[in-house]
């Protein structure tokens, strides 16, 4: 599927069930993200793609789990492959390690994209480089469930560099960040391990974030903001 | 639930590279971690105290440090000072007993636990017997284990032995003796009557084996033959012996002499001869029993062979370990075997001396005394000798000398160094009469100064060897009563034993002396077995073995079963450690000592290592306790 046909694609066809469970999403109550960090449940998520184009590559894969109230419960996280109509490049493959045969057996993306939202509810999602993450995840609700997904996000990778100043130039990818706080990952390149180790990542920073009382999903967005600014105009 | 997914199989992966997750079923660790809370605490958070009421949680750390620190308040807890970490999990007796902890917990550097609720704890337990007998005898539990490991690795090595695996290079016993294929044959027959050999192997100007003749072959060969002895050796030998490489397997040597009825091979390489292996080396293996050993020591006539036991010894420590005798027990057995072998040594050396008309007892001292030798032990020993009114104690003494010095130097020679601070009884310093040792032993106790207090702790794990018992029983309670009647000089000791405190317990702690080096003798044993000498001076105690004062001493000083036995096990585990260490290094051919890199050791063993300090510093706290220090 090139863009020319993604952009001029009709509504995806859902089943009436699918519908349901597509409508039954949308109706949950939005967060609230002046709930403190202490009382709420974020999503980390991490995807990988066939390639880090954002215009053409697609999503395989999404690995999730949940912070909740400062503590990464492990039995609420996911994974979920997509199955592929194309199987991603050998090059690819060997970054994910989501073989051919993994990727045509995967979940047909109409339900993996429903039990995604599911698992999420309306949970603020919290990313490293979260433009990349959001878009392909935008992408796939848009393409495969016709849904506009309108999220609130937050970013760790202008958050830790907000929050430990020191260390913002030395300090940009997530493997140096994961090195610096001694986060080890279970298998790199997974999404669900490099989300854990994002999460990780997220809790080392717990100390700093109350230390500048950053306290809920919205401030920690507004430190983000801040960041972002600093970093263009920087 | 649906099926795992790769967070919980990967935390299940990570669980069992540590006890006791290693042992539980894997449905359990999956059930374990679907309930897991992973948990961040930066460095010098509070994770757990005793302010937080009883324990909610169930704590095992994945990554960092976490530092017990003692309630001064609950001092007298068992939980003095500990330091945990990855793959540990804490508080087990506050869950199990519903309570609070007494410790303070707080992250030594950032580190991430893994939580699990306290009711899902509790389930757990009724679900994993293994989960349920790891947290119920948690030291009994992790030393079983590290039991096993210790078993599988020397059943390894010794059926690699007994298999007959071995190359024949390792059983070649000593420099093979040859001639001449030219050599008369009176000259061959000699020799090898003079040095006691079976068999004279003939070789040429290049060292390669050209003939072998066997005692065997006198009767039809010589006698029955009429050769004259004059003949050369080559008329009567055989020609063209048949050899072996020295990597060939002992397994190999054994076919061919059953096959050809050989009693001898040789081994060649590059067409040198290099040893000459016999049917009898091939089998010593299984000779190598305690009996055997004991009843070839008995009879033994020269010191030849008594230092073919000394190493038969060995091999019997070696195989023991294999079949996982208890520390304990493996070191009674090489005390009680080199008692044998001294004493033998003694009574060889007695035959032609005169001190054979004194009445003397040879005593046992330092770790012999305490019935503790490993496979590396110097000398220690003395002798006490009767005197009657009007004897001369100089005059028995330059008798009793020679004989003492021929005594420590073929213990030598059977591999008992001699000691380097000179305690031994050819030393005229420690063979003294009994009046002159109770002058002596006085004289430490009313001065208690360092010369005397070193002293004590070799010379007061005394016990007879060998001779007249009762000199050394009279001597012993001479000395039960001088000590418990002078508390300055226990509390003087006391003081000393002190100075000497074990490891706190980090890995990283371990620094003793230069470079990451653990001391298992200074820094591991002594310190339980000064504190049990002390205790047993104290209650007037008649055991010389460290187990025995610490058992003896538990009733008098009211202390608790439990902790006896903590102590022993802690103090074996340590010993077993050592025998372990020495063992390796008799295999790899280094000297033997007591200095080990504790990253050689498994993380399992670094536990109990850990385990058996905090033991070691529990007991001089009690020492410390008692005596005021």
């Amino acid at each position: 599927m090139n863009w020319l046909a993604r952009l001029f694609a009709g509504k995806p066809e859902l089943t009436t069930q699918q519908a349901g469970r597509l409508a039954a999403w949308q109706s949950l109550p939005a967060p609230d993200l002046n709930a403190p960090c202490t009382a709420s449940r974020y999503v980390v998520v991490d995807v990988e793609t066939s390639g880090l184009n954002l215009a053409r590559d697609r999503l395989i894969a999404i690995g999730a789990v949940a912070v909740c109230a400062g503590d990464i419960h492990l039995a609420d996280s996911m994974e979920i492959i997509l199955q592929q109509s194309r199987i991603s490049g050998r090059d690819n493959i060997l970054i994910h390690g989501i073989g051919g045969t993994a990727q045509a057996e995967g979940v047909p993306p109409v339900e993996a994209m429903l039990s995604f939202l599911e698992y999420l509810g309306k949970s603020p999602l919290i990313a490293f480089h979260v433009d990349f993450d959001k878009t392909m995840i935008e992408r796939a609700l848009k393409t495969f469930l016709g849904l506009k997904f309108n999220h609130p996000w937050a970013d760790l990778a202008y958050l830790s560099p907000a929050l430990c100043p020191e260390l913002a130039r030395s300090h940009r990818s997530l493997d140096q960040w994961m090195a610096h706080f001694g986060i080890g990952n279970f298998a790199r390149h997974s999404a669900l391990a490099d989300a854990l180790s994002t999460a990780e990542l997220m809790l080392s920073l717990r100390e700093c974030m109350s230390a500048r009382h950053i306290e809920n999903f919205k401030a920690m967005r507004e430190t983000e903001k801040a960041q972002r600014m600093m970093h263009w105009i920087g | 639930m649906a099926a795992p997914n790769s967070l919980i199989l990967a935390t299940v992966d990570h669980l069992a590279r540590f006890a006791p997750f290693d042992s539980m079923a894997r449905e359990h660790l999956i059930w374990l971690a679907e309930r897991l809370k992973l948990t961040y605490y930066g460095k010098g958070e509070t994770v757990l105290g005793p302010e937080s009421g009883p324990a909610q949680t169930f704590y095992i750390i994945k990554q960092g440090v976490i530092h017990g620190e003692q309630d001064v308040v609950r001092a007298q807890d068992d939980t003095t000072w500990l330091e945990l970490h990855e793959g540990e999990c804490f508080p087990l007796g506050a869950l199990l007993s519903r309570r609070g902890v007494a410790s303070t917990y707080r992250a030594g550097r950032d580190t991430f636990c893994f939580e699990l609720a306290a009711e899902d704890f509790h389930e757990l337990l009724k679900r994993s017997d293994a989960f349920h007998d790891f947290c119920t005898r948690r030291i009994a539990n992790l030393l079983e284990q590290s039991k096993h490991i210790l078993q599988a690795q020397y059943a390894k090595s010794s059926s690699d032995q007994q298999s007959m695996s071995s190359p024949l290079a390792s059983l070649i016993r000593r420099e093979p003796v040859s001639c001449a294929p030219e050599t008369p044959l009176r000259e061959v027959l000699e020799s090898m009557h003079k040095l006691s050999i079976g068999s004279m192997i003939a070789v040429d100007a290049n060292k390669k084996p050209v003939g072998i003749f066997t005692l065997h072959d006198v009767l039809d060969r010589v006698a029955l033959a009429g050769i004259s002895l004059d003949a050369p050796f080559n008329t009567v030998m055989s020609p063209n012996p048949h050899t072996l490489p020295p990597h060939a397997l002992a397994h190999d040597a054994a076919l061919v002499m059953a096959k050809h009825g050989f009693r001898h091979i040789l081994v060649e390489e590059e067409g040198r001869l290099k040893g000459l292996i016999s049917e009898k080396d091939l089998f010593s293996l299984q000779r190598v029993g305690l009996r055997q050993i004991s009843g070839a020591i008995r009879n033994a006539e020269h010191l030849d062979t008594l230092k073919h036991s000394a190493k038969d010894i060995r091999l019997l420590a070696h195989n023991m370990l294999a079949q996982g005798v208890a520390a304990e027990q493996l070191t009674q057995i090489i005390s009680t075997l080199n008692d044998v072998l001294t004493a033998r040594i003694i009574e060889l050396e007695l035959r032609d001396s005169p001190a054979k008309d004194i009445e003397f007892c040879w005593l046992a001292l330092g770790s012999e005394g305490r019935l503790e030798q490993t496979l590396n032990t110097d000398q220690d020993n003395g002798i006490v000798f009767a005197t009657q009114a009007g004897d001369d104690a100089e005059a028995m003494r330059a008798v009793l000398l020679p004989f003492a010095r021929r005594v420590n130097l073929a213990l030598a020679e059977c591999g008992f160094p001699l000691c380097s601070g000179e305690v031994m009884a050819g030393n005229p310093k420690w063979c003294l009469s009994l009046p002159e040792w109770q002058h002596t032993f006085a004289d430490w106790i009313d001065h208690g100064d360092p010369t005397a207090l070193l002293n004590s702790t070799i010379f007061f794990d005394f016990r007879p060897l060998y001779g007249a018992d009762h000199l050394a029983f009279d001597l012993r309670a001479w000395l039960r009563d001088a000590a418990r009647n002078n508390p300055r000089f226990l509390h003087q000791m006391a003081a000393n034993a002190l100075r000497n405190r074990p490891p706190t317990g980090s890995v990283w702690d371990f620094f003793t002396g230069q470079g990451h080096i653990l001391d298992l003798k200074l820094n591991g044993i002594t310190p339980f077995v000064d504190a049990a000498r002390i205790f047993s001076l104290a209650v007037g105690g008649k055991q010389t073995n460290t187990l025995q004062r610490l058992r003896e001493m538990n009733e008098p000083l009211h202390v608790s079963s439990q902790d006896t036995e903590a102590w022993c096990d802690a103090f074996l585990f340590i010993q077993l450690l050592r025998l372990r260490l020495h063992h390796e290094q008799c295999e790899r051919g280094e000297p033997l000592s007591n200095k080990v890199d504790p990253d050689s050791f498994n993380n399992l063993d670094q536990r109990i290592l850990k385990e058996a300090y905090r033991q070691a510093r529990k007991l001089q706290t009690r020492l410390a306790l008692d005596y005021q220090v």
